[in-house]
């Protein structure tokens, strides 16, 4: 015990280990807070929006007297709301579509019309806690370490150390033992803020303190391996530094290029592209061309006489809905390719430390890619139940009432932990 | 019969490839303060460290308080206090934290007034004790790793050129401190080219040129050793 008080006071003295501790703690902090502030900002857009098209949904069916116009004027709001772990893993929500303004017409083309917000604010969105912790942690762990044994070596005090305390290796690790538990603490302890915040799940955040943790551990015994062979602490430094660049950088970016390459995924703009002209084209088509294949897909409409007032409604839908039908095995293999580049890219997560922290972080904080394709599973379904609701007063002579458009189907968030 | 503290029989020892310490034999009795002299690279701070296990014994052997050194490492840094040659303790803390720091590591609990009384020894300005060391000169340091040696309180010393740095009254005191150290009964093995004052405070004074012990010097009964002829033979060769 007075060991570890003699320690932890001689390292906090140190301006190095003090200032190291300093920017860690700040560092966390901001992204905590930047983190907390970005959720705020998204649950009162999604409260803000969502009022504004319902509001514009009701004043635009008040006019309508058909379903077709009532199909055709009604936007609904879909959204993923972000989890209560999101402030601390923004993942890949600022750069994949997690909202939409969706009506009945042909839904790839608004699936794939990104909301691409903006870009510049994006980017610095990216600097959340999660990439902190698992990629600039190891730096300033290196910082602490590189030069713990070189210093006393420089500085006539190695051999001086070991023979006042008996055994200066020993003193050493646990003089970076307790550096790396004070810059877990560091960060660690902004982040619980933010979980109480927040109100995050007590064991996601036990998990992510366990994963950064882990991160830390690595670079502590990677650090250590490193300066009991190289004895000077800048080639000690070049080298770790090396280690980092590998794991954080050269790793993700070429395990990147190499799924990309071995697993070819369809371009959502290709989709949108094809799908729009698959509508555009059905104009000019006989209908006939038009409806043998939505009847393919709609049995239980084929031998009913459809809706034919004013403007061919049914028609319209119809050619909506095979333009979706045209560009549906391309649709399934962009998603099917996300995710097989996903799970390529887990693997090679798993052969770093820093990696794997982001990714676990974002999976709990229901950022990454598998919550993105729930949300966008999410979306498909809630579209399917609206023509699900619409088709019967369209193809099957169902009436149209304002009565009726009560049951309209409202968007509900799909799984979330928020 | 006189007591053996400290012996180094038939003692060889390289660093890296390179012999440095070729067949040495001598020994410190306890309470002797024992001075090794030679020029810059003969191989004295390599015999401290041999001593206090860090550099082990090619052939030979060293023991300490009649334990071989290899098996009792621990035992030995126990009993003994070490002057690095350069000292450089820590410049982010002042003299008193540094001597608290070590204290804390050697296990030796001192008060400060302990610690005060220690600082006065070696005269070290109370106007600095508070200071950090990185503000100290060379000598100011210096006296500050004295201190330290001598609240240890160990029955062995091992110094490193003590007074490199040191003003010439610092010297003095220091000669004086170690005199009174070794009437106490502290064994004192302390390297130095410093051939007056070692002649004046040690019992025996060994010469030692690239690695061999090339002569041992007695003080007479009640006298001292002669400076002028351990020069002779520090400047021919022996
Ligand atoms: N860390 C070391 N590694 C290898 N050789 C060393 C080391 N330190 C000293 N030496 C060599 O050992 C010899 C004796 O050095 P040392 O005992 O420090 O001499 P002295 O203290 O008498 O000036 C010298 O030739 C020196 O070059
Ligand atoms: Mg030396």
């Amino acid at each position: 015990m007075d060991n570890i008080i003699r320690e932890l006071r001689f390292s906090l003295r140190d301006p190095v280990v003090a200032l190291t501790l300093l920017v860690g703690v700040l560092l966390s902090a901001f992204t905590v807070f930047s983190g907390l502030k970005e959720v705020d900002t998204e649950r009162a857009q999604i409260e803000r929006v969502k009022q504004m098209v319902d509001d514009d949904r009701t004043y635009a069916l008040a006019d309508q007297s058909d379903a077709g116009g009532a199909a055709y004027y009604a936007f609904h709001f879909t959204y993923a709301p972000p989890s209560d772990l999101a402030f601390a893993a923004r993942g890949v929500r600022d750069d994949l579509p997690w909202k939409h303004r969706i009506r009945m017409l042909a839904l790839e083309g608004q699936i794939y019309e990104t909301d691409a917000g903006n870009p510049e604010l994006s980017r610095i969105g990216k600097f959340d806690f999660a990439f902190f912790a698992a990629f600039l942690l190891p730096l300033l762990m290196i910082l602490l370490l590189h030069d713990l044994k070189a210093a006393e070596v420089r500085n006539n005090r190695w051999a001086f150390l070991s023979a006042t305390g008996g055994d200066g290796g020993r003193l050493l690790l646990s003089r970076a033992v307790l550096r790396a538990i004070l810059l877990f603490a560091c960060i660690i302890t902004p982040f619980l803020a933010g979980v109480i915040v927040s109100t995050a799940s007590l064991m996601s955040a036990v998990v992510v303190c366990a994963v950064i943790g882990l991160n830390l551990a690595f670079w502590l015994v990677l650090s250590l391996f490193t300066t009991s062979r190289i004895q000077s602490g800048p080639t000690a430094a070049a080298l770790l530094l090396g280690a980092w660049f590998t794991l954080t950088v050269a790793l993700p970016v070429g395990g990147k290029l190499m799924v990309e390459q071995s697993v070819p995924v369809p371009m959502g703009g290709e989709i949108l592209l094809t799908q729009r002209e698959a509508v555009n084209d059905a104009w000019d088509l006989p209908r006939e061309a038009t409806l043998k294949p939505f009847y393919e897909r709609h049995p239980e409409w084929a031998n009913a006489e459809p809706v034919s007032e004013g403007f061919d409604w049914y028609w319209y839908y119809a050619f909506q809905q095979v333009g979706d039908q045209t560009v549906e095995s391309m649709s399934e293999a962009l998603r099917d390719g996300v995710a097989e580049r996903d799970k390529a890219m887990a693997m090679i997560a798993l052969t770093s430390p820093p990696l794997l922290v982001d990714r676990v972080m974002s999976q709990l904080a229901m950022t990454d890619i598998a919550a993105f394709q729930s949300y966008d599973q999410c979306v498909r379904d809630f579209h399917a139940a609206l023509r699900a609701f619409h088709y019967p007063m369209l193809f099957g002579g169902k009436e149209y009432s304002a009565e009726a458009m009560k049951e309209l189907p409202t968007f509900r968030p799909c799984a979330s932990n928020s | 019969m006189t007591e053996i503290a400290l012996k180094a029989d038939s003692l060889s020892v390289s660093r890296g490839r390179v012999p440095v310490l070729s067949d040495i034999t001598f020994d410190v009795s306890v309470g002797e303060v024992f001075a090794l002299l030679g020029g810059n690279g003969a191989g004295k701070s390599t015999t401290l460290l041999t001593f206090l296990g860090f550099l082990p014994p090619r052939s030979g052997s060293v023991t300490v308080l009649n334990k071989p050194v290899t098996q009792n490492v621990e035992f030995v840094r126990q009993k003994s206090a070490y002057l690095p040659e350069a000292a450089n303790l820590y410049p982010h803390l002042n003299a008193r934290e540094n001597i608290k720091y070590f204290l804390s590591l050697a296990k030796v609990p001192r008060s400060a007034s302990d610690i005060e009384a220690a600082l006065d020894e070696v005269s070290l300005a109370t106007e600095a004790r508070g200071r950090r060391l990185s503000s100290y000169s060379k000598g100011m340091r210096q006296k500050v790793a004295i201190s330290l040696a001598i609240l240890r309180q160990a029955p062995v010393l091992f110094l490193d050129e003590p007074t490199s740095g040191l003003d010439p009254v610092a010297i003095d005191e220091f000669n004086q401190l170690i005199t009174k150290l070794s009437a106490a009964g502290t064994t004192v093995l302390m390297v130095t080219h410093d051939v007056y004052g070692a002649c004046q405070i040690a019992g025996r004074v060994g010469l030692l040129k690239a690695g061999s012990l090339v002569g041992v010097f007695e003080a007479p009964e009640g006298g001292q050793i002669s400076p002028e002829e351990v020069h002779r033979a520090f400047a021919e060769g022996a």
